[in-house]
């Protein structure tokens, strides 16, 4: 901070245009470290948000060499903003569902997704799933298990989406769920733990 | 066009990989999804498709990790 500070004889002191200007530098100042003050518990409470979210993709993804050719998306999340609207999120979870039932040829009832693969007939709906083990058997009755992703607790139209493709693909799944052991289930049907 | 592999997540869908298909390290792709699927389970579906893969190719434009899934 300048100031002029006129010299006397027998002492010094400045005038009061001096003082003034001073006076106005000095409460600028304070407006900025008063400012900083206040900004930095935000700073500090947002950055350990940033890094919990960089640490979790680094911990599902390492590449040890790129070089270039494969590019990790960065910790870059699409609908990973914190101030992601929870309701475009559900779209895109539904726009995905509307896509796979599409892709597994499941068709929308009122309260569920019916899916055919083979003579067997599964109805999904969320976190519940009903089969009529052949179609043809008019004597044949409808069981019902219920399911659940491991890990995440992700959208219930992405949960629906889920369990349409690994049925479409491995409708021997619904056996290893009906058990209802909590026992987890790769798409292949193989065992998961998280031994693994 | 960049061909990309996703997994559901909590925050919705989430781009875990991209890649440009035509000169892409094929064997580094899968090397990340096998990685993938050790920690977490998931496979590899083609959103083209519906069908499970059990190597990613460069045909795949759209690859969807799918997770576990446990009854109960």
């Amino acid at each position: 901070m300048l100031a002029v500070v006129n010299f006397r004889p027998g002492g010094t002191c400045m005038s009061p245009a001096n003082l003034s200007v001073i006076a106005l530098l000095a409460l600028i100042e304070w407006r900025f470290v008063f400012a900083g003050l206040r900004c930095r518990p935000w700073v500090r409470a947002i950055a350990p948000q940033q890094q919990r979210h960089n640490n979790l993709l680094e911990e599902d993804l390492r590449i040890s060499d790129p070089r270039g050719v494969a590019v990790i998306a960065g910790n870059r999340l699409e609908n990973n903003s914190d101030g992601l609207d929870s309701l475009d999120r559900k779209d895109r979870a539904k726009r995905y569902l509307r896509r796979i039932v599409a892709l597994t040829g499941a068709t929308k009832t009122d309260d569920a997704y019916v899916l055919d693969v083979g003579q067997m007939r599964f109805h999904v709906r969320d976190r519940y799933v009903r089969r009529l083990r052949d179609l043809t058997d008019p004597g044949c009755a409808y069981e019902e298990t219920c399911f659940y992703p491991v890990h995440i607790s992700m959208p219930k139209a992405e949960e629906i989406a889920t369990a349409l493709l690994q049925l479409t693909n491995n409708p021997a799944l619904f056996d290893k769920w009906a058990v209802q052991n909590g026992l987890a289930f790769k798409a292949d049907g193989q065992l998961f733990t998280c031994a693994h | 066009m960049k061909s990309r592999i996703l997994a559901f997540s909590s925050h919705g869908d989430t781009t875990l990989l991209e890649y440009d298909p035509a000169t892409a390290d094929m064997e580094e792709v899968n090397k990340v999804i096998a990685e993938y699927e050790a920690k977490t389970g998931a496979q590899p579906f083609d959103m083209a498709t519906g069908e499970r893969l059990e190597k990613v190719t460069r045909e795949q434009n759209e690859v969807l990790m799918v997770h576990p899934i446990a009854g109960g």
